[in-house]
């Protein structure tokens, strides 16, 4: 078994801080590697720092072999392509929005193997037919879905006839269904070489075995066999992370007793449309004060829209929401969105939020301080903006807010698929839990069935 | 909302003030007025009594150049504060509004757009020749379509964004979304188009009095002072640079106080 690639204390520094202490591993043909951790442990500069796309401003120490050479960064800059190629976060993002999906494969055929036009249009008709997008050949990455998109990115990516392929998050912002392809399409891929997988996904690492190293902030803490460290972690930090995985978050919907019937909402064979697609039709449900449902199915199946819908931001285009509590103001019918950053104003600090906040609604003050705390949030976020606050955090902010208005419904909105799985089942269960207490109607929407199966006392399948 | 001006914006704003005081002293201490001949000193050199010279008639250059200046800031100011808030105002309007109050304004700024800007602004001073607030008037009708364009192609992102979309659910009302949403948004290109608008009210009074249907004589213009001091320049170079050196200058700063572009 050759070694494809061998990192002898690799560390990256900004100035004088250490993002990456060092770290050394090596990557052996036909065993994939992944790196396990959450946003900010350093995963993804050490793709980087590999790749030689470090930005200037940060500095790299120790050594890198590729293929059993030491090599420069202009060395390994040209293997780009041929030997070594790295699939970038969403690679969506990465793909010609005008351009037709086969020739954006055939131009690597082109280009970088040195076929000729017919050729190239023929190998990427053939990688096309081998992903299953032979049909949207021709279409525009914007007319692909997700998952379509980074079929296709992945095949444009590995047109180029590398084998060693560096996936940093590669099924960020997929559904569990559309994972699962991407993964098995990535190790097929990778047959002759080997992949190099940085998630924060257990699922993913689980799913492609080899060898796991687990990071957190910087620091290896934990390395070995995929299916022995899943299995038995010796770490408190991995043992976290696999607790966190909503598969094996403990069952809280049988906890709740105190059943009330008394309605909030009813909502009778609801249908939606959206730019002449039905997205749904005859859904039909009631949902009780302190209850928490579960909306689950794929994107683009009208999931947010449901809930919009409910809130009265969206028409429908056929049915009928009634709301049986009719003493609840206007502002007790709120929303938790999806990305927690775009939901305030960066323009003035979190405190001043809150302020404008209460004073609008006379929210007694000494509610404050004792719901601060129950949600973990410090008093120093107050002074900071949105931006600089951690998703997770902005998102308990979120809570807050809401709580305070003493709401009688909640939409949750994908409340927690933009953070990280540790955060994530912190800030549902939180969410769950208080919503239980204060008596609040919870529509939780997720892609994930297993967060919405462990969390909520009804689920509707969209 | 943090205001954090480069170097450069500070040298642009640095000029613009020392034009602005030169005006101001200038009309304040000069002991000549802007129309006093002195026929036994036309085109002199500059010198102790007349430290800019005289024109072809004998009249202080320094005070003709104050006023002038005076005359030339007093417009672009006015011209940009009502540009701005008509464009503004309106402009978020389009979006608030919904449809009808879009689709309304939407004609309006087209045809606007679709006359060239100066012949609108030749055409207004043509129906009341040198007043001053008739070039205002065509100036701020020409500029606002600017403002409202890109006030409302960014109110209309701010207004879909789940935050402004959770602060109305919240129960906050207009003022306070506008306040805390649309206007940091907006902000600064509002700025930078000021800047610029500022420059090119100057410039637009500049053409007209250099085409002699703005400002008339004996007033003193930028446009009509190099127009009139056109036919001394071999004779008295110094007197026709003045007019154009400030004129440059004062767009050099408002472009410089623009910093990057929208």
């Amino acid at each position: 078994m050759s070694v494809l690639l061998k990192l002898t204390n690799v560390a990256v520094f900004v100035g004088d801080t250490c993002l990456l202490e060092p770290i050394s591993l090596e990557l052996k043909q036909g065993q994939p590697l992944t790196i396990l951790g959450q946003t900010g442990s350093g995963k993804s500069l050490l793709a980087q720092a590999i790749m030689g796309l470090l930005p200037d401003t940060l500095s790299f120490q120790g050594d890198i072999e590729v293929f059993g050479k030491a090599l420069t960064l202009e060395q390994r800059q040209a293997l780009w392509g041929r030997d070594l190629v790295m699939l970038p976060q969403e690679p969506w993002h990465a793909l010609d929005p005008l351009m037709k999906g086969i020739n954006q494969v055939a131009e690597v055929y082109q280009h970088v193997q040195g076929k000729s036009q017919n050729d190239a249009q023929a190998s990427a008709q053939q990688d096309l037919l081998d992903v299953g997008l032979a049909d949207s050949a021709h279409k525009r990455p914007g007319q692909l879905s997700g998952g379509m998109a980074q079929r296709l990115a992945i095949s444009a990516a590995t047109a180029g006839g590398a084998h060693v392929i560096l996936a940093d998050e590669p099924t960020k912002g997929l559904d569990v269904s559309r994972r699962d392809g991407i993964v098995r399409l990535l190790q097929s891929r990778s047959i002759e070489g080997s992949l190099l997988t940085i998630t924060h996904d257990v699922a993913i690492a689980r799913q492609l075995g080899g060898s796991l190293l687990v990071m957190k902030q910087g620091r290896l803490v934990e390395q070995g066999d995929a299916l022995d460290v899943l299995t038995n972690p010796q770490n408190h930090y991995t043992r976290e992370l696999i607790a966190a995985e909503p598969k094996s978050w403990p069952d809280v919907s049988v906890a709740l007793a105190n059943k009330t019937t008394e309605t909030v909402l009813v909502a009778e064979n609801l249908a939606i449309e959206r730019g002449g697609r039905t997205l749904f039709e005859n859904v039909s449900f009631s949902i009780n004060k302190g209850e928490v449902v579960g909306v689950v199915g794929d994107s683009g199946c009208g999931k947010s829209s449901l809930g919009d819908a409910l809130l009265g931001l969206l028409p429908v285009s056929a049915g009928l929401v009634t709301r049986s509590n009719h003493t609840a103001k206007p502002y007790q019918w709120l929303k938790l969105y999806q990305d927690p950053p775009s939901a305030f104003t960066s323009s003035v600090s979190l405190g001043t939020l809150l302020k404008d906040l209460v004073d609008l609604h006379n929210i007694a003050q000494e509610r404050i301080v004792p719901l601060m705390t129950r949600l973990n949030l410090p008093e120093s976020i107050l002074q900071r903006t949105c931006l600089d606050v951690s998703g997770g955090e902005l998102q308990r902010f979120a809570i807050l807010r809401a709580l305070l208005l003493d709401p009688v419904f909640l939409f949750a909105d994908e409340p927690t698929s933009r953070l990280d799985p540790i955060t994530a089942k912190d800030v549902t269960n939180l969410l769950v839990e208080l919503a239980r207490e204060t008596g609040c109607a919870v529509l939780m929407v997720s892609h994930d069935p297993d967060l919405v199966r462990k969390t909520c006392d009804t689920v509707i399948t969209l | 909302m943090k205001f954090t001006m480069t170097g450069s914006q500070w040298v642009g704003l640095g000029v613009l003030l020392s034009l602005l005081i030169f005006a101001v002293l200038g009309m304040m201490f000069s002991p000549f007025s802007i129309s006093q001949q002195d026929l036994n000193a036309v085109l002199d050199s500059p010198s102790a009594v007349h430290w800019l010279g005289t024109d072809h008639f004998g009249r202080s250059m320094l005070t003709r150049m104050a006023h002038a200046v005076g005359l030339s800031f007093a417009l672009g100011v006015l011209c940009v504060v009502t540009s701005s808030l008509l464009g503004t105002a309106l402009g978020v309007w389009a979006v608030w509004g919904g449809k009808k109050v879009d689709h309304i304004l939407g004609v309006m700024v087209n045809i606007l757009l679709a006359l060239p800007g100066l012949v609108v602004v030749l055409l207004f001073a043509a129906i009341v020749p040198g007043s001053f607030w008739i070039l205002y008037l065509a100036i701020s009708l020409v500029q606002w379509v600017e403002y409202f364009r890109v006030v409302r192609a960014i109110t209309q992102n701010v207004i879909h964004s789940p935050a402004r979309q959770s602060s109305q659910m919240m129960g906050f009302g207009h003022w306070y979304q506008f306040k805390r949403h649309i206007w940091p948004a907006i902000v600064p290109s509002v700025f930078t188009l000021a800047a610029f608008g500022g420059a090119n009210a100057i410039l637009t009074m500049a053409s007209l009095g250099f085409v002699y249907v703005g400002i008339q004589p004996p007033l003193a213009e930028l446009g009509l002072m190099t127009v009139e001091l056109f036919p001394f320049y071999s004779d008295a170079p110094w007197l026709l640079a003045q007019p154009l050196v400030v004129i440059a200058l004062m767009v050099f700063g408002f472009h410089l106080l623009a910093g990057k572009r929208v």
